[in-house]
C-alpha cells in the first residue's frame, strides 16, 4: 500500500467541517469500508438463503458453523473433521517431502551440468503442460484407490516448482560473485559452498514455498477423484449427499488452512533468509 | 624488490597485451598491445571513456580474463589465474548479501583457513579502517552505495593483496558521495600503503588521485593513448591552479567530453 | 570463465535432447512390449498413436470423436477463462486504484483467495449440475484470482511521477485512471493472462475427470473405466498439447496487443 498519498481520494487530510464531509470521510477510509464489506456480505448471503434465491442449494452462514461444528464433533465416514484435515495433511506432508527430496536434487544437477540439463529438460518440457491431476486415471489403476495412487500424483504435481526453482537458482547466480570468491582465494569447492549454494537458497526456497502450495491443491484434487477420507472427501460427500452446508464448510477449513500453511511458510522464510528484501 | 643496479623492479607489468573476444565473424579486438609497469606502492589511474577497454586490462591484470597475446607479471611471475595476491573491488560492489559486514570482510582469511578469533580481529581492523566502525552486523541491503563500497574495500584489504585493483568502484554513486568516497580512498591508501590500480571514466577523479595516469583511447581496441605524470602534493585541492590546469590538459589533449 | 568450448561438447549438448526424449519412447515401448509392465496396466507409444488415428474418424468406445472431445474441452475452458478476464481484470484495475472499490471488494477477494481452485468442483457441479454452467463457474473461479491480483499490482506500480504530473494539469481521478494507470498495468496484466490460463486449464481437467459426459478428462476417465490404458494416455497427451497451443495462442495475441506498449 505504497501509494496511498497519491491515490485519488486521500486530499490533504483537513478536519471534515460539516456532517457531508464527515460521512464522505468515513466512506474513503479503506478500513471502514472493508468492515462494511465483510458485514454485508454476510448479511446479503443471509438475506438471500432465507428468501430462497438459490433454492435450497445456499445455506445460511449460520448453518455452516453448525455443520462444522457438528462435523468437529460427530464422525463423518468413520472420522471427525479433524480427522479429516490431518489425514489430507499427512498426505501432503509425504508427497512434499519426496518430491524435494527428489525434485531438488535433479534441479540443482540440471543447473551445476549442461549435460544433466540437456538430458532432462526436454523431457521435463513434455510433461510439464499435463495437470497432475491428469495422473489420476492412470495412478488408480496402477496402484487402486489406496494412499500411493494419491501420494503419487501429489508428488508428480510438487516436484516440478522445486526442480524448476532449483535449476533457476543456480543458473541466475550472478557470475561476478564466483569472481569474487576466486579472487579471494577459493578454490572449486569453496565457490559452490560459499557462492553456489547460499546464491541460489532463496529461489531454492521460494519453490519449496510454491511446491507446498501446489501439493495443497493437488491433495484436494486426488481425494474429490476418489477417497474415503481427507477435506476433499468431505466436500464430495457434501455434494453426493446435497448437503452444501457441508460443501461450504469445507471450503472454508480448506481455505483456511491454505492461509495457514502461507503465513507459516512466510515467516519460515524471513528467518532463514534475512538479507531478502522484500519487492511488496 | 631490487635488482643488481639497485633500481626496483616493477610490481606490475603488462607486456604486449592483446585481447580477443569470441570467434570468427564475432571477433571482437578489445585491447591492443598495451605496455604498462607499475611501480611498488604507485597509485595508478587507468583512465578512458565506456567500451576503451580499461575494465578487461584490469581483469587480465586480476587474472579472471587470460591475454590473446602477451603477459601480465606480478612481481616478475606470470598472472595466470585469480588469487589472493590480487585484491578487486567491483564496480556493482558484488558483496555476497547473505553475510553480515563481517562476514564479507572477513570471507578471504576465511578462505586461507584463519582461525575464526584471528579474522574477527583482523576484519575488525579493515572496517574500522575504512570508516565503518558499528556496522559489523549489518546486511548490504541495510547499507547505502557509499557504504557498500567500503565493505568492498574493506574485504579486498582484509587478504593482504600486493596489489589493490579498483574496477570504476564509484561509478554508481552520487556526486556528494563519489568526492568522500575518493579522499577516503586517498585516506586510506596513505594509511596502508598498497600499489593500486584504478579504473575511471571520470578526469577530475584521476587527477585526484592518481600519481599516474594512463589515457586508453576512446574507441575499441583499446590502445595507449598517453601516460601523465601527476606531481601534485597530496591531500589534493579539486579547484586549485594547478589541479585544473592538469585537468584541462587532459581533457583537450585527449578529447574525452568527461 | 572459460573463453572456449570444445566443438565436441557442442555438438553432445546439441543432440542430447533428442536422444534423451527418443530413449524415453524406446524405454517406454521396451517396458510393455517385453512384459515387464503389463499391457493392462500401460499402453506403448505405438498403441497411443494408433488410438489416436482410430479416434479421429470413429466415436466408439467412448461416445464422440476425438475432435469433439477437444472442441468441448478447449469451449467450456475459454469461456470460463474469457470470463474470468472479462470481469477479473476490469475489476483488479478499479481496485488498484479506487479506495471505494479496493474497500469493497478486497475482503471478499481474501477469503476466495486462498481457495484453491479445484475445491470449487463440488459446489459448482451441486449449483449448476455437470453441463457447461457448472464447468465455466470453476473455471471462472480458478482464473479470476490471478487476473485481479496482477491488475492490481499493476496498477498500483505505476510510476508516481505521471500521477503527479497528471494531476497538475487537473486531471480528474477517473481520467488518471484510464489515461496512466491501466496502459501502465498492462505488462503485469498480461503476464497475469498466462498464470490464470494454467490455472483455468487444470481446474477444467480435474472438473471433467469428476462429472462430464465428454471431453478430455472425461476421455481420460472412460479409459479407466474400459481398462483401455491406451485410451487414459492418448486423453493426457492431448491435454498436455491442447494446452500448449492454447498458449502459445494467448502468447501471440498478447504480443499483438502488446506491441505498441512498452515497459
Amino acid at each position: 500500500m505504497s501509494n496511498e498519498a497519491l491515490l485519488p481520494t486521500s486530499s490533504g487530510a483537513e478536519r471534515p467541517k460539516t456532517f457531508r464531509e464527515f460521512v464522505s470521510a468515513v466512506f474513503k477510509n479503506v478500513y471502514v469500508l472493508y468492515t462494511i464489506s465483510i458485514i454485508s456480505f454476510l448479511l446479503l448471503w443471509d438475506a438471500a438463503s432465507v428468501l430462497n434465491l438459490l433454492g435450497k442449494f445456499l445455506p445460511r452462514p449460520m448453518e455452516v458453523v453448525y455443520q462444522l461444528y457438528d462435523m468437529f464433533l460427530n464422525p463423518l465416514a468413520g472420522k471427525t473433521l479433524l480427522e479429516h484435515l490431518w489425514f489430507s495433511l499427512r498426505r501432503v506432508l509425504i508427497a512434499f517431502a519426496i518430491a524435494v527430496a527428489i525434485g531438488v536434487p535433479i534441479g540443482l544437477s540440471m543447473g551445476f551440468s549442461k549435460y544433466v540439463h540437456a538430458i532432462v529438460k526436454p523431457v521435463f518440457d513434455l510433461f510439464k503442460p499435463m495437470p497432475p491431476i491428469a495422473w489420476i486415471s492412470l495412478a488408480i489403476l496402477w496402484f487402486g484407490i489406496g494412499e500411493t495412487s494419491k501420494i503419487f500424483i501429489i508428488v508428480i504435481g510438487a516436484i516440478v516448482p522445486c526442480i524448476i526453482n532449483s535449476y533457476n537458482g543456480i543458473r541466475l547466480v550472478d557470475p561476478e560473485l564466483y569472481d569474487c570468491i576466486r579472487m579471494l582465494g577459493g578454490n572449486k569447492r569453496q565457490e559452490v559452498i560459499e557462492v553456489t549454494f547460499p546464491a541460489a537458497f532463496p529461489a531454492i526456497f521460494a519453490g519449496i514455498q510454491i511446491s507446498l502450495s501446489m501439493a495443497w491443491t493437488t491433495v484436494l484434487a486426488a481425494e474429490l477423484v476418489g477417497a474415503r477420507e481427507g477435506m476433499g472427501f468431505i466436500i464430495i460427500t457434501g455434494m453426493n449427499v446435497s448437503k452444501p452446508a457441508m460443501i461450504i464448510g469445507g471450503m472454508v477449513v480448506i481455505a483456511l488452512t491454505a492461509w495457514a500453511i502461507s503465513v507459516a511458510v512466510t515467516h519460515l522464510e524471513r528467518w532463514v533468509c534475512p538479507w531478502k528484501t522484500k519487492l511488496e | 624488490m631490487e635488482n643488481k643496479a639497485g633500481v626496483k623492479k616493477p610490481k606490475i607489468e603488462c607486456t604486449n597485451i592483446s585481447k580477443f573476444f569470441g570467434e570468427g565473424q564475432e571477433r571482437i579486438h578489445v585491447l591492443d598491445t598495451i605496455d604498462l609497469s607499475v611501480k611498488e606502492n604507485e597509485f595508478v589511474v587507468i583512465l578512458g571513456p565506456g567500451q576503451s577497454g580499461k575494465s578487461t586490462l584490469l581483469k587480465i591484470i586480476a587474472g579472471l580474463y587470460k591475454p590473446s597475446t602477451g603477459h601480465a607479471y606480478l612481481d616478475g611471475k606470470e598472472i595466470s589465474q585469480p588469487g589472493p595476491d590480487r585484491g578487486i573491488v567491483f564496480q556493482r560492489y558484488t558483496l555476497f548479501p547473505w553475510k553480515t559486514v563481517m562476514g564479507n570482510v572477513e570471507m578471504g582469511p576465511k578462505l586461507q583457513g584463519m582461525p575464526r578469533k584471528q579474522r574477527r580481529e583482523l576484519a575488525g581492523h579493515y572496517i574500522n579502517l575504512v570508516g565503518l566502525n558499528g556496522f559489523e552486523k549489518a546486511y548490504p541491503h541495510q547499507l547505502s552505495g557509499g557504504m557498500k563500497q567500503r565493505v568492498g574495500i574493506a574485504r579486498a584489504y582484509a587478504n593482504n593483496p600486493k596489489v589493490m585493483l579498483l574496477d570504476e568502484p564509484f561509478g554508481q554513486l552520487d556526486a556528494q558521495t563519489r568526492y568522500f568516497m575518493e579522499q577516503e580512498t586517498v585516506r586510506i591508501w596513505e594509511t596502508e600503503k598498497r600499489t593500486v590500480i584504478f579504473v575511471t571514466n571520470n578526469i577530475e577523479e584521476a587527477v585526484y588521485l592518481g600519481d599516474r595516469i594512463v589515457v586508453l583511447e576512446g574507441k575499441l581496441p583499446g590502445k595507449m593513448k598517453k601516460i601523465y605524470d601527476v606531481n601534485l602534493p597530496r591531500p589534493r585541492d579539486y579547484t586549485d591552479p594547478d589541479f585544473l590546469e592538469l585537468r584541462h590538459r587532459i581533457t583537450e589533449e585527449t578529447e574525452l567530453t568527461l | 570463465m572459460s573463453d572456449k568450448q570444445s566443438t565436441s561438447s557442442k555438438v553432445a549438448l546439441k543432440i542430447l535432447p533428442y536422444l534423451s526424449i527418443l530413449s524415453v519412447l524406446g524405454i517406454w515401448q521396451l517396458l510393455v512390449v517385453t512384459g515387464v509392465v503389463p499391457n493392462t496396466l500401460l499402453a506403448t507409444p505405438v498403441q497411443v498413436v494408433k488410438l489416436f488415428f482410430y479416434k479421429i474418424g470413429h466415436a466408439d468406445p467412448d461416445g464422440a470423436v476425438l475432435i469433439v472431445h477437444v472442441l468441448v474441452s478447449i469451449g467450456e475452458a475459454l469461456t470460463g477463462y474469457l470470463l474470468a478476464l472479462l470481469i477479473g481484470i476490469p475489476l483488479g484495475l478499479l481496485m488498484g486504484w479506487f479506495v471505494l472499490a479496493e474497500g469493497l471488494a478486497r475482503p471478499i477477494f481474501e477469503m476466495i483467495r486462498p481457495i484453491p481452485p479445484v475445491a470449487w468442483i463440488p459446489l459448482a457441479i451441486f449449483w449448476f449440475g455437470i453441463g457447461l454452467t457448472g464447468k465455466a463457474f470453476i473455471i471462472w473461479a480458478s482464473g479470476m484470482v490471478p487476473c485481479v491480483i496482477n491488475s492490481f499490482v499493476g496498477v498500483r506500480m505505476t510510476n508516481p511521477v505521471y500521477i503527479r504530473m497528471a494531476r497538475t494539469y487537473g486531471a480528474s481521478d477517473w481520467e488518471i485512471f484510464t489515461k496512466i494507470c491501466v496502459p501502465s498495468a498492462l505488462p503485469m496484466v498480461f503476464g497475469g493472462l498466462q498464470v490464470a490460463l494454467a490455472a483455468s486449464w487444470t481446474a477444467l481437467v480435474a472438473a471433467e475427470l469428476i462429472a462430464a459426459d465428454a471431453g478430455l478428462g472425461f476421455l481420460i476417465t472412460m479409459g479407466r473405466r474400459l481398462l483401455m490404458p491406451d485410451m487414459i494416455v492418448l486423453g493426457m497427451v492431448m491435454v498436455g498439447i491442447t494446452g500448449v497451443i492454447i498458449g502459445v495462442i494467448i502468447d501471440r495475441v498478447e504480443k499483438r496487443l502488446v506491441a505498441g506498449v512498452r515497459r
